[in-house]
């Protein structure tokens, strides 16, 4: 309850802002400023539409509507957790999370990151989650489709590039 | 160059571009730099490049061929035709010259699957003509997707066996400025400054930084919505493109800030994802263009 207070004032913030930043921008002589405010209006509007997607998801958990609002099957254990949209890029996300699972060739196989399911690739044993990483638009990347394990192609494409493996979240290893 | 720029001076693309033609202009009247031959080389691709490159403003394509080069040949530009035309490029060969090439090379079958015209009764190939040009060039330009690596005519299945023009000319320097097509001022701005001031910087796979040096998704107006995590589901949506394959997070190049036809619009601005038409690999490494798949939840699959 205390969170929705403070969305709420958090929007109501964003709103009283865009409507100085319109004032502002209609009486505006220096037209140098325009892309700034433009900007900062912009950066609000998405944030408003951030809050009230989260505030409406809210609203969901809270009355639910239908039984059968079952998404992908949510690791248990933090049921009572609203389904926020994901931020990306995710720097602190909860690695020691589920990140013992094992994986057989086949299940990973599963992990398309289509049709609502996550990507997922496997590189030197390990299952990383390539859902919402910048370079995996639409679950590829330069040819590559996820669900498969790309050791040798990592090896080959990103050689001595370690670091990159390291910002991706662990969702377990390859059996 | 009367006097200097002193700030606050106005930093458009159209700004920078008016600055440099005009300090051209300049050079040129007082003699400080002389006009340079140009050679403008069209092998296997859809000749889009030159007809994008005729859309370029300030400097425009008309007054940068009849002002700042000597264009001694161009398959799409000139009058002379035939062999005429073929006469033209071989004695051009004989002084200094740069060299612009759009298009791959088709290697297949000696080159034959790419013939630009005929020399001494025989075809002149494109392989042909890319190495006896290139290795005698003063500087060379790869311009668009097919000669910085291949492109489209190497997608696969590559039926041409083309490649980009750095591999037949292994041992040259040149400067790769891919995109599909080159934007105006990719070109026209790289070969402004090596009229002024020589080569310009480059990063380390031949791409001029001044204007291949920022992730488009770095620029992108849509990063917040990226950033929350909201994203379109269908063409048309105002979010972020990223679950519909957008390329601009793997993309480096100035469209958001640059944008296209006189600087009006550009694809993630009409809604449609970037399709990293400016990244090496492009089309096969980029694709897919667009995927529904991604966005639409199925229940219970
Ligand atoms: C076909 C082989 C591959 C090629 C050609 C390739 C190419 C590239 C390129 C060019 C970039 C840099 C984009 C830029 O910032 O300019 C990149 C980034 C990236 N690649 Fe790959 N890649 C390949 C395989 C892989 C594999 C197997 C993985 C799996 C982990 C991977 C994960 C990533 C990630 C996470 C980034 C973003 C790095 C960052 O945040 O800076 N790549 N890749
Ligand atoms: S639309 Fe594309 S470039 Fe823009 S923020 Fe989204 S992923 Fe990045």
């Amino acid at each position: 309850m205390q969170n929705i207070e403070m969305i709420r004032m958090q929007i109501n913030y964003l709103v009283t802002q865009a409507h100085h930043d319109i004032y502002t921008l209609a009486t505006l002589s220096d037209t140098s400023m325009k892309p700034q405010i433009l900007q900062r209006l912009w950066d609000a509007l998405s944030t408003i539409q951030f809050l009230s997607e989260w505030l409406a998801n809210q609203a969901k958990t809270s009355y639910p509507i239908l039984p059968s609002q079952s998404s992908y099957p949510v690791p248990s254990g933090n049921l009572n957790q609203s389904p926020i949209p994901p931020i990306t890029p995710s720097p602190t996300l909860p690695i020691a999370q589920s990140n013992q699972r094992t994986f057989t060739i086949g299940e990973l196989a599963t992990f398309t990151g289509k049709n609502g399911r996550p990507a997922y690739i496997a590189v030197n044993g390990i299952v990383y989650d390539v859902t919402n990483n910048r370079a995996w638009a639409a679950a590829t990347h330069f040819g590559l489709i996820a669900g498969k394990d790309y050791t040798q192609e990592f090896a080959s494409c990103h050689a001595g590039q370690q670091s990159i493996l390291a910002t991706l979240p662990v969702v377990g290893r390859l059996v | 160059m009367e006097g200097q720029i002193l700030p606050p001076e106005s930093l458009t693309n159209e700004a920078i571009a008016e600055r440099l033609t005009s300090t051209a202009l300049e050079s040129l009247k007082k003699r400080m730099i002389k006009k340079k031959p140009l050679i403008y080389l069209e092998l296997n691709g859809c000749s889009g490049n030159i007809i994008s490159l005729l859309n370029g403003q300030n400097p425009d394509f008309e007054y940068m061929l009849n002002s700042m080069v000597d264009l001694k040949y161009s398959n799409s530009l000139m009058a002379a035709e035939g062999e005429q035309a073929i006469d033209k490029l071989i004695n051009a060969m004989d002084g200094e010259y740069i060299l612009a090439v759009e298009g791959a090379v088709a290697l297949k079958n000696n080159g034959l699957y790419n013939i630009i015209g005929n020399w001494d009764g025989k075809p002149l190939t494109g392989l042909q003509a890319a190495k006896m040009l290139g290795e005698r060039a003063s500087h060379i330009l790869a311009v668009g997707a097919c000669a910085t690596h291949g492109g489209v005519s190497a997608a696969k299945p590559n039926p041409s066996q083309s490649v980009g023009l750095q591999r037949v000319l292994p041992d040259k320097n040149m400067i790769k400025l891919p995109g599909c097509p080159v934007h105006p001022d990719w070109f026209l701005g790289t070969l402004a400054h090596l009229l002024l001031y020589g080569e310009p910087e480059t990063d380390n796979l031949d791409r001029p930084l001044m204007f291949y040096s920022t992730l488009i998704h770095d620029r992108c107006p849509r990063r917040p919505f990226f950033d929350r995590g909201i994203f379109a589901e269908k063409l048309g949506d105002k979010t972020c493109l990223f679950k519909l394959g957008c390329r601009g997070p793997v993309t480096r190049v100035d469209c958001p800030t640059r944008q296209w036809n006189g600087h009006v619009n550009w694809p993630i601005g009409d809604n449609t994802p970037c399709i990293g038409c400016a990244q090496f690999g492009f089309p096969d490494a980029m694709a897919p263009f667009i995927s529904y798949d991604t966005t639409r939840v199925v229940k219970n699959e």
